[in-house]
């Protein structure tokens, strides 16, 4: 079956933020995530790919979200996972972060979570494209 | 809008120093449905990967396919029995098509087909920054952007612009 409509990308995500610089600090300097401000009321990131995730600004407080809405970010082993974890623990503060959940474990990779000034929920692990790309190989699990 | 601070180099002086940002994630309340939504309306590859879950990629990254060995990040769906925390315009996924006269085309046929996948508004595409895009919104609260962009400003070529504001 012919879709209704054939894009060429999956191209972007967002988030809201309140205070533009205040919140790039944030995605720069811990996140590590590329950041430009082509609009006054928008900054778009990424890392690793052609996607974005567009941060819109809005007065006031940005809506409340739940972990169930969330960007992941891959760093490169558990290792990193866990000195992340760590470092999110001891500059919690100096970002404004408003939780950080504890580490898990599954299937090998390693991860926590992170609510950030924002209110917009961080995922850091260790997962692989190749993860993704084993899962869509393999096609539909039994039903 | 607090303004400009120093421009540090993510990745390099950065406290994490991430691969990608690979994965965003989203809730449905009928999996199904919302899967039909995403191969049927958006034209987007899903697999079921977890009893109560399932991922989405852009199409044309399996074998053979036009986007074959490039990378791309996914979208995971999961079951819930009811939304906690909806969500507004502000908060969407976007997809890009190629010209002006297919997100033109993408609204009158979406447009058509509403009830059909439960879709709640269906909003006329006009031009807002830098794109030509309509909007709607599917039974879930989960909003999704249909967007056109000139070649000089899709989100790779303003990365190479840098800042403008």
């Amino acid at each position: 079956m012919k879709p209704l409509v054939t894009p060429h990308l999956l191209s972007h995500g967002t988030v809201e933020c309140q205070d533009m610089a205040k919140t790039r600090r944030f995605y720069e300097e811990f996140l590590g995530i590329d950041v430009i401000r082509p609009l006054p009321e928008a900054q778009y990131m990424w890392r690793g790919g052609a996607w974005t995730v567009v941060c819109v600004h809005v007065d006031g407080e940005p809506k409340e979200q739940g972990p169930e809405n969330r960007f992941e970010l891959a760093l490169a082993s558990a290792s990193d996972v866990k000195a992340a974890h760590a470092a999110a623990l001891a500059q919690k503060s100096a970002f404004d972060m408003k939780k950080v959940t504890d580490l898990s474990e599954r299937n090998g990779i390693v991860s926590f979570m992170i609510q950030d000034l924002d209110n917009a929920w961080w995922e850091i692990s260790n997962v692989t494209l190749k993860h993704y790309d084993d899962l869509f190989e393999k096609g539909d699990i039994a039903a | 809008m607090s303004e400009t601070l120093e421009k540090t180099q993510p990745g390099k002086t950065s406290v994490l120093k991430p691969v990608s940002l690979i994965r965003g994630t989203m809730v449905s309340t009928d999996l199904a449905l919302t899967r039909r939504l995403c191969e049927e309306v958006i034209g987007l590859e899903c697999v079921q990967h977890e009893p109560d879950a399932f991922l989405v990629r852009e199409s044309g990254h399996q074998k053979g396919g036009k986007h074959e060995g490039k990378p791309y990040w996914v979208l995971e769906v999961r079951q819930v029995d009811e939304v906690a925390n909806p969500q507004e315009m502000l908060n969407h996924w976007g997809v890009e098509l190629s010209s002006q006269a297919d997100v033109d085309r993408a609204y009158e046929t979406i447009a058509e087909h509403a009830d059909e996948y439960e879709l709640g508004r269906v909003q006329k595409p006009r031009f807002r920054n830098n794109s030509y895009a309509f909007y709607f919104v599917d039974k879930d609260t989960n909003w999704w952007e249909m967007e056109y962009r000139e070649p000089d400003l899709v989100y790779e070529a303003l990365r190479l612009k840098g800042d403008q504001a």
